[in-house]
């Protein structure tokens, strides 16, 4: 006690009011902290609640409050300034500091925060402005951060603890700070605070982090420099802004702005393939007729029947091929359910099982990894229909066909392989001709180029992708991700 | 007429409705004796190699009718690798692409190839087909 008043004599001589916190959790609040509010110990309950209840201006509240927890629990000095009320129902402005100048003599076990009187009063306007920007901060939801390479520490205003869902005595760690950034993002956290600290590269960007809870969310991440007078680099502040909504708008807007620019894409093609394999057929037809017209022999004439019922058959074939394609352009929307890939595999086996026993067809397909896609059930059965029994027809002739069917999840993204020992595509002749409408590639009476194509189609329509690899004599493998 | 206009000529197609009336004209027009017929460009490309090994002369055909779009190996394909042993036949042999694509870039590409004489749209008509037979008989 002697020793507190000692202290409170040294500190009250130069018109400085501060507060004593004892390791006890007590407080004291020295007479000139009060009388500079016009108070008496009398008029006041010295606790931290009373004066954030009812001294301390609701502008400084929360940046106090958290600059107090900090300094309490960690020793985080700070400086702020804020308005207190005096008992006249003014407020009062007051730059309040942890860092003893050295030229008080303090007790050592306690921690003290000064309170110093504003000499020149700072213009209204300024703690206006601060309210403004405070106001800003929050609506705009943009909370400002500081690393300190020297104290190897980061500090976040309320905001960017608000941001990422932190409480608001939470002290943010700069050695784990992978951990606010989702795994896919923290080599890019990484690259772009390490120029900024190494080679004073400013950033501006969007990137994922991760809140408490483990929700990922768009973040823009802005970061300067912070350099001392000598130039070198002491520190990054920036700001985070959270960007989610805004930014998922963005990415919805662009997956539809990709599912139109493929619609268009397979419309264009369709216009193509309707012009070239239509026209096809029809210069057959009318070269017939003009075979008609200028044959003078009636036998002759009556040859051509036999032509035009051809022509006819292909027509037909063709128009329904193009209907296929039609179909799954307007079945898009046909509804999805959860689809078991052994069931639709034995489905499918059930239906070509003759053609898989003829060729002595071994079938192994492994679904362990993958059971069940959310998935149009026909859409399924035909892509494995397809592209088993184009396996099989382009069996290698010197063995038996074997089909490797897998499922499982690579990178998030669902996938199913389908490997045969086939005779195999030269992909450097026909690479990107694969998956086109009435190609094919091989002898084969069977071939009519039209499976690969609804194949690719289908899986398209659906937002999947299909690619080959292959190698001639050795075989082919479809992947295709859902 | 007993006389053909052309010994032999070489249809090169996959389309076996087309290959068939123009064999029909052909013959009814009597336009020439002996035709050979491929499905696709490597068919013809095989006969053609083995030709420029072994030079027998009336095995050459005067003319060949080329398709673009065929399977393993396309009309571009062939052109190309035509183009590259043309001058071992000691034929003057004419060569038009006929194909049902009406598009302005294949049209330009096939008739800036100094092998191709000129480039016919399907249909084509009994008239053209003359002609072409006609000319070269002269």
């Amino acid at each position: 006690m002697l020793l507190n008043q000692l202290n409170s004599k040294t500190v009250d001589d130069i018109d400085i009011g501060y507060w004593e916190l004892k390791d006890n959790e007590d407080m004291f609040w020295s007479e000139v902290f009060l009388s500079n509010l016009k108070y008496t110990e009398e008029g006041v309950k010295i606790s931290l609640d009373f004066f954030l209840n009812n001294l301390i201006h609701k502008v400084d509240y929360e940046l106090f409050k958290n600059n107090f927890f900090s300094f309490v629990k960690n020793g985080t000095d700070f400086r702020q300034s804020m308005l207190i009320k005096s008992s006249k129902g003014k407020y009062k402005e007051f730059v309040c500091n942890t860092t003893n100048n050295g030229t008080l003599k303090l007790n050592k076990d306690s921690k003290f925060i000064f309170f110093n009187k504003r000499k020149f009063k700072t213009s209204k306007k300024l703690t206006k402005n601060k309210f403004y920007y405070k106001e800003t901060a929050a609506m705009t939801k943009t909370g400002s951060w500081y690393i300190d390479f020297n104290k190897q520490k980061s500090y976040w205003d309320q905001q960017t603890r608000r941001i990422l869902g932190y409480p608001e005595d939470y002290l943010p760690s700069l050695k784990n700070s992978q951990k606010y950034y989702p795994l896919e993002y923290q080599e890019i956290a990484k690259k772009i605070f390490f120029e900024c600290a190494i080679d004073g590269k400013k950033f501006d960007t969007e990137i994922k982090m991760l809140s408490k809870n483990g929700h990922s969310f768009w973040v823009r991440a802005i970061g300067r420099p912070v350099f001392d007078i000598h130039k070198n680099i002491i520190g990054i502040r920036g700001v985070f802004q959270d960007i989610d909504i805004t930014k998922e708008k963005e990415l919805s807007l662009q997956r539809t702005s990709n599912i139109v620019a493929s619609q268009n894409k397979r419309l264009f093609n369709f216009a193509h393939i309707v012009s070239h394999n239509l026209r096809s057929h029809t210069s057959n037809l009318s070269l017939v007729s003009e075979l008609i017209s200028s044959f003078e022999d009636p036998e002759e004439k009556l040859s051509l029947l036999d032509n035009i019922k051809d022509i006819a058959k292909s027509l037909n074939d063709t128009i329904e091929h193009l209907n296929e394609v039609v179909t799954i352009q307007t079945s898009i929307n046909k509804s999805k359910s959860k689809v078991c890939f052994d069931d639709v595999l034995n489905q499918v086996i059930g239906s070509i099982g003759q053609i898989i026993a003829k060729e002595n067809t071994t079938i192994n397909a492994n679904f362990s990894k993958l059971e069940y896609i959310n998935y149009i059930p026909a859409y399924l059965e035909s892509i494995f229909l397809n592209l088993i029994t184009n396996a099989i027809k382009y069996r290698h002739p010197d063995r038996s066909p074997v089909i490797t069917i897998t499922s499982k999840i690579e990178n998030t993204k669902q996938i199913l392989e389908i490997s045969d020992n086939g005779v195999g595509i030269d992909m450097e002749k026909f690479g990107d001709k694969i998956f086109g409408m009435y190609k094919t590639f091989h002898y084969n009476k069977d071939a009519t180029g039209i499976g690969l194509f609804i194949t690719k189609n289908q899986i398209e329509a659906l937002n999947g992708s299909i690619s080959v690899s292959s190698k001639v004599n050795f075989g082919s493998t479809f992947k295709i991700q859902f | 007429m007993n006389t053909t206009l052309v010994n032999l000529a070489c249809i090169i197609d996959d389309d076996n409705i087309y290959v068939s009336l123009i064999k029909k004209i052909i013959k009814a027009k009597n336009l020439c004796s002996e035709l050979l017929i491929f499905n696709n460009g490597q068919q013809s490309m095989t006969y053609f190699e083995d030709l420029s090994n072994t030079l027998s002369n009336n095995e050459i055909p005067e003319i060949i009718f080329l398709d673009l779009n065929m399977p393993i190996m396309d009309g571009w394909e062939f052109l190309e690798k035509f183009s590259k042993i043309k001058d071992e036949l000691k034929k003057e042999i004419s060569l038009y692409v006929v194909s049902s694509s009406i598009n302005p870039s294949d049209m330009n590409r096939a008739k800036s190839s100094p092998t191709v004489k000129d480039y016919l749209v399907k249909p084509v008509h009994v008239k053209d087909l003359e002609t072409i037979f006609m000319r070269k008989a002269v």
